[in-house]
């Protein structure tokens, strides 16, 4: 499965796709971090990068996805042994790639984005809502990916929409509904952060959790 | 497809026909484990599956080497290379896939297939495309493998493998699989001076025909 997963990243890296990635998330980091951020910003800067980085990192994965040709899935499937390992590899592979993404998106504001390094609990729990970040990107990306949805319009649609839906029901007391990035974002910005990482760590996991068990349902289908 | 009861042995090499839209595509595809039925079973499917599509997926961005050396790692470090020179696609290596033509495609997408040493081996329309040296090797290849137990079922509209005599023929009409009875198996017993042994077997071989046991006995 470890070489599947180099394989798609390698193709998703030589077909060039992933300037479009990088270059998105170029113009995120130009526009988050244009000017440094004042000292006691640093976490809630930090935390709204990496909020925003989600819907690129869902287009990334989606990308990495569609790099493989119908047909050359099918191939790796019977050689990888079963659709589930396919499945499992792509996934890791568009995980692996969104992590490096999110790295770059933090890199740059520890470096660039803001006056003074965060508390370590601070820092650590922006790290975990890094990792979710990362995870719920790639969740987005595979549920809007070529094998899901035919239509690349459709496709475009619904991820957008899905962003803007979930920002709005987040901000909302049903918060609980959905990925809570707007109270990831409160969180951050009211100094409530480590408190309150487990409670949105658990509803943001579970929702990812949810998201990935539809999307290898639905694969079953899909071949 | 409905009504399906097949068994296949070790060895077996089916060809399946029938018109286009008549289920041959799902039919392999059942068989190569990419899609479930729907009812029914397919049990006992060898673990090693290789398979070659109809349409080699040429849209990646690869070479012909750096595509196989990825599929031979998925594959556990499967040796290609002497697939590759057999099929002879040494002038191939260093193109993109993109810039190939159908048939060198069609090769890709063969070796691949037969790089894993496979227990169960499908061929969509593996003749379609090919130049005339590699029309010629693949009966051969084939033979091989099947004599080495390894099961082949391959869709030919060009009927490419039509004279092996262990052949089995499967028709598929309206998704029901019926079998002929022209692929039934017969030896025969060949006398003939010890000394043309090699060269008549090395013919036999090279025409598609299975050799088993060879006996050689004093003449009085």
């Amino acid at each position: 499965m470890i070489a599947l997963t180099v394989f798609r990243v390698a193709a998703y890296i030589r077909s060039h796709r992933v300037y479009q990635a990088l270059l998105f998330m170029l113009v995120l980091v130009a526009i988050v971090y244009g000017s440094r951020a004042p000292k006691g910003a640093e976490t809630s800067v930090l935390t709204d990068a990496v909020v925003l980085a989600i819907p690129i990192l869902a287009w990334s994965s989606r990308s990495l996805l569609d790099t493989e040709p119908d047909q050359q899935r099918a191939l790796s499937e019977i050689s990888v042994g079963g659709w589930l390992r396919e499945l499992g590899a792509g996934l890791l592979a568009a995980l692996v790639t969104s992590l490096v993404l999110v790295a770059l998106t933090l890199g740059w504001g520890l470096a660039l984005g803001v006056s003074a390094a965060p508390a370590p609990g601070e820092f650590a729990a922006i790290l975990a809502l890094s990792g979710i970040a990362a995870l719920a990107g790639v969740v987005f990306g595979a549920l809007t990916s070529r094998v899901i949805l035919r239509s690349p319009a459709i496709s475009i649609i619904a991820l957008l929409l899905g962003f803007l839906a979930m920002l709005v029901l987040s901000a909302s007391p049903l918060y609980w509904l959905t990925i809570p990035l707007v109270s990831w974002m409160k969180s951050a910005n009211s100094a409530e952060l480590t408190a309150r990482l487990p409670e949105l760590a658990a509803i943001s996991l579970t929702w990812c959790l949810l998201g990935l068990a539809c999307y290898a349902w639905l694969r079953r289908t899909r071949p | 497809m409905k009504d399906v009861d097949a068994h296949l042995d070790p060895g077996d090499v089916i060809e399946v026909a029938g018109v286009n839209g008549a289920g041959k595509s799902t039919l392999l595809r059942l068989l190569a484990g990419l899609t479930q039925p729907s009812s029914g079973t397919i049990t006992e499917r060898p673990a090693v599956v290789g398979f070659a599509p109809d349409r080699f997926p040429m849209e990646q961005p690869f070479t012909v080497t750096s595509y196989l050396r990825h599929m031979s790692r998925v594959r556990g470090g499967a040796r290609w290379e002497p697939w590759a020179e057999r099929l002879g696609m040494a002038h191939l290596l260093g193109l993109r896939l993109g810039e190939l033509s159908k048939g060198s495609a069609h090769k890709v997408g063969l070796t691949q297939a037969l790089m894993c040493d496979p227990g169960l081996l499908i061929l969509d329309e593996p003749f379609a495309g090919l130049d005339a040296d590699t029309r010629e090797a693949l009966p051969s290849i084939v033979t091989e493998l099947s004599e080495g137990g390894a099961i082949v079922v391959v869709s030919d509209h060009q009927g490419g493998l039509r004279h092996l005599p262990s052949i089995r023929h499967w028709t598929v009409v309206d998704g029901r699989v019926k079998e002929g009875t022209v692929g039934q198996r017969a030896t025969v017993r060949v006398d003939l001076p010890a000394d043309e042994v090699r060269s008549f077997i090395a013919r036999m071989r090279d025409e598609g025909y299975r050799v088993h046991d060879i006996v050689t006995e004093e003449q009085p």
